[in-house]
């Protein structure tokens, strides 16, 4: 049996989450002293001299008592532990880890091989139970939503049952015609209802399956919270060497990605933080010279912005000392005047801050580490220093993989996600109000004027899309450059996804940050907030005609046998830009749309000879003409109507009665052939 | 069961299990494996070895973009994998809307849409002509010609569409399969 082969199997995985605890719990204690710190770590260490015990492991379960011994006296202490009792708590706790990790697993009977070595950084690879718990109710969940569905398959026998009868009734012929009617109608009433129970039931079942799907890509993902101890313990020892305290906080313990970025980043950024408490902090009596607090703080920051991940490192030091630098620079050989150049100097190795080489941060290694770090995962080394106020060092780089909730939006019969993140507000539009967005590019939002615009026309592809009502809702996107209103058709609910980046073959506008696979496997874009906003206010900056494509729409074509409506038409045509052709029949119009390119048509259906519907189908239908797309301009307002033009191959239809240019407009700008 | 019966079901047994073991036989040089297809409202052919699957109606998410050929985005096997027009890539003006999507050997992954599938064909290496010995500079996507009972056909090499999508779309052509 494998537990017998290999008694240490659960032990092996609860100490390591036990001495994690107690990792972050020591830190904890140490910034925070107080009986509750104290207690948890009681309660952790106590939980592994227990289980140690059991597996007989007495030198660990010997530490996590001589820990617990520490303990013990400051249960309701709150003014904490002496410096030397705390060092003694970290001392074994760094002896407790090692001897965990160094719990490998049972070697071959005879002969002992070499284990091959832990990965130096101990980044979290495995999920997390919470994460693992989570996927299960959504497993679970799921699974239950099967049980409608194994009613319904009794239902459908029944059904089935009553059918035959029906059919038995009716090959007999003997029971009256009301009866079997009546049989008849039941069964078809019991058929629809059981067909909008299974509808019901599949759709659930599809939504909690996309859940499970979401939660298991997940958990590919380690938080970054995972690194946060050993940057805090980092820091924590710097200070400790250099007799310094420090203050060390962290932020975006929830912002999650692919283990593979956070093993190198956990490495640099431990050097960063060490040169932060080294260099940056002063000693205390110049703090309190310089009017500031004691204590140093230094902040770990992670979160994501786009399609980056983000690391900062702040402290409150003096920040970089740029005439020193240069005057070492210039001792050097090296010519860097500005104090740009002189900080990438410091990046770009070679150049220390610190007048001595210490133990804990010597020379610029701390840097080069970060640089190559930077360099294997193509990101981007930032440092922004203030004298007497701190520095700030920061990485940034590509996510491939990223998990976010997003909104989905429809936009032009396409559904595309929108990072729920940098969603302000969504507002519902009626008709007017989405008229004047489009027509002013601004929307009223919180008492300002949001630059406005309709998202299927930043989602153009060049390829005709279906016939929609115009924007029905705005969403208010803030990307930290101001709000934009985006407008969409609908929205259609919130999901979890996972981005990645699009592929090197496809590239797109800066609106599309990412892509992501739906339930069915098929893509599903990904819209970058920031590539929204900068589109949007691009636009905003100059007159709205700029916001069109470089290339020059093609000439449009008007087909119809009313003089007033053709002229308006033009008139409404040419103001927008369009060069306009005008045909009076539909005969007319097929003649010229055969003798030059046209970027589109605009046809009425009632025209003697041969109307609207034949005009579309005929184009349709002729390879040279089938690319060029058709709207129907009519007074015919009815549903039929609009099917059959959709049906004879029409982009759009607009009803005379309703006759609105913007609309027009729209349209044409959503569907017009650019040269 | 006699026992030369017997001795012929082991034999063709140990044939049939043996048969799993060895790697799939490739075709001996004498033939070419194509597919007959239709592109831009004319006939091509591909050699079926540069590519690495065929799809029918498989979903394109359209993606804005001003690489003209490019359709959109497709999902293979959780991966979203570029769509190129192979009609717009062969210079035919965008017509019927493609079909079918057939993958291109090589990396990154590639796919190319054409219209219509006519035939898969396994046809003597005497039949395909080869053009680029014939032209010092080879024509765009096409390297030479086959000849099938329905007419003679172009073909499309699918390394060097590859390379006209990687160069459209600016990425670093770095690799060709052939």
């Amino acid at each position: 049996m494998p537990e017998n082969r290999d008694p240490l199997r659960y032990f092996r995985v609860e100490a390591r989450e036990l001495v994690e605890q107690i990792s972050s719990g020591v830190l904890d204690l140490d910034q925070r002293p107080g009986p509750e710190p104290v207690a948890k770590l009681l309660r952790v260490a106590h939980t592994l001299k227990g289980a140690a015990r059991v597996v007989r492991q007495k030198e660990i379960a010997d530490r996590a008592h001589e820990f617990e011994e520490i303990l013990i006296p400051h249960r309701d202490d709150p003014a904490g532990l002496a410096a030397d009792q705390m060092r003694e708590l970290l001392r074994l706790n760094d002896e407790i880890s090692a001897q965990v990790a160094a719990l490998t697993r049972p070697a071959a009977p005879v002969e002992r091989k070499p284990e091959p070595e832990e990965p130096a950084e101990p980044v979290a690879h495995r999920a997390s139970s919470g994460d693992l718990d989570e996927l299960l109710d959504s497993i679970g969940e799921a699974s239950s939503r099967m049980a409608p569905l194994r009613a319904g398959c009794r239902t459908v026998e029944n059904l089935h049952r009553s059918a035959e009868v029906l059919a038995d009734q009716l090959r007999g012929g003997r029971a009256a015609t009301a009866v079997t009617r009546a049989s008849a109608q039941r069964l078809a009433g019991d058929l629809g209802a059981a067909g909008r129970r299974f509808i019901d039931a599949v759709d659930q079942i599809e939504r909690e399956l996309a859940e499970v799907r979401a939660k298991a890509e997940g958990l590919r993902l380690v938080p970054a919270g995972s690194i946060f101890t050993v940057l805090h313990r980092a820091a924590r020892d710097a200070a400790d060497a250099e007799d310094k305290r420090v203050r060390f906080t962290a932020h975006g313990a929830d912002v999650r990605m692919g283990s593979h970025l956070l093993g190198p980043v956990s490495a640099a950024f431990q050097h960063v933080v060490r040169n932060a408490v080294v260099h940056g902090l002063e000693p205390q009596a110049e703090r309190i010279a310089a009017g500031k607090a004691p204590e140093g703080s230094v902040t770990f920051e992670v979160e994501r912005d786009g399609r980056f991940a983000v690391f900062r490192c702040t402290d409150d030091g003096r920040g970089f000392d740029v005439a020193a630098l240069r005057a070492k620079a210039q001792a050097r050989g090296l010519l860097a005047a500005g104090e740009a150049e002189v900080l990438d100097l410091v990046l770009h190795g070679g150049l220390s801050t610190s007048e001595t080489v210490t133990e804990v941060a010597g020379r610029a290694i701390g840097m080069d580490v970060l640089r190559d770090v930077a360099a294997q995962l193509h990101g981007e080394v930032k440092i922004r220093s203030t004298p007497g106020a701190g520095a700030t060092v920061q990485l940034s780089v590509p996510l491939a993989l990223l998990s976010m909730t997003g909104l989905l939006v429809e936009a032009g019969g396409t559904v595309v996600s929108l990072p729920l993140d940098s969603v302000r507000a969504c507002v519902r539009l009626s008709v007017a109000e989405a008229a004047t967005a489009a027509a002013t590019g601004k929307l009223v939002f919180e008492g300002t004027a949001a630059p406005f615009r309709p998202l299927v026309e930043m989602l153009y592809t060049g390829r005709t899309v279906p016939d929609a009502a115009g924007p029905g809702a705005a969403v208010m996107v803030d990307a930290g450059q101001g709000v934009v209103a985006v407008g969409v058709d609908g929205l259609c609910g919130t999901h979890a996804l996972v981005a990645r980046p699009l592929p090197g073959l496809a590239p797109s506008t800066p609106v599309i940050g990412s892509v992501s696979l739906d339930a069915d496997g098929n893509p599903r874009l990904v819209l970058d907030p920031a590539g929204l906003a900068s589109a949007l206010l691009r636009d905003d900056s100059g007159p709205r005609a700029a916001s069109a494509p470089a290339a020059p729409p093609l000439p449009i074509l008007v087909v119809d046998d009313s003089l007033t409506t053709r002229m308006l038409e033009r008139s409404i045509l040419e103001s927008a830009g369009y060069q306009v052709d005008l045909a009076a029949s539909g005969e007319e119009g097929l003649d010229r749309a055969r003798s030059r390119r046209y970027g589109l048509f605009l046809t009425d259906i009632d025209m003697p000879g041969i109307d609207g519907f034949s005009f579309v189908e005929r184009t349709r239908a002729d390879p040279e003409l089938a690319g060029v797309p058709a709207i129907l301009v009519s007074s015919r307002a009815s549903a039929e109507d609009r099917d059959r033009g959709t049906a004879a191959g029409a982009s759009a239809y607009i009803v005379k009665g309703e006759f609105d240019q913007e609309e027009l407009l729209a349209h044409i700008r959503r569907l017009v052939v650019r040269a | 069961m006699t026992d030369s019966i017997r001795t012929r079901v082991e034999r063709l047994r140990a044939d049939f299990d043996h048969s799993f073991s060895v790697p799939l036989r490739t075709l001996d040089d004498e033939t070419v494996e194509l597919l007959a297809i239709g592109v831009g409202g004319r006939s091509y052919a591909l050699r079926l070895s540069q590519t690495s699957g065929l799809h029918p109606d498989r979903p394109v998410t359209p993606l804005p973009t001003a690489v003209r050929a490019l359709r959109g985005l497709a999902g293979f096997a959780g991966v979203a994998v570029p769509v190129y027009d192979l009609a717009t890539l062969l210079g035919h003006p965008i017509g019927d809307e493609p079909r079918w999507l057939v993958l291109a050997g090589g990396a990154p992954p590639l796919a190319l849409a054409f219209h219509r599938l006519d035939h898969h064909v396994r046809v003597r290496s005497a039949d395909v002509v080869d053009g680029s010995a014939a032209a010092a500079v080879p024509q765009g996507c096409l390297r030479g010609m086959v000849r099938l009972p329905d007419g003679n056909r172009p073909i499309v090499d699918v390394a060097a569409t590859r390379a006209l999508a990687h160069r459209m779309a600016g990425h670093e052509h770095s690799e060709v399969t052939t």
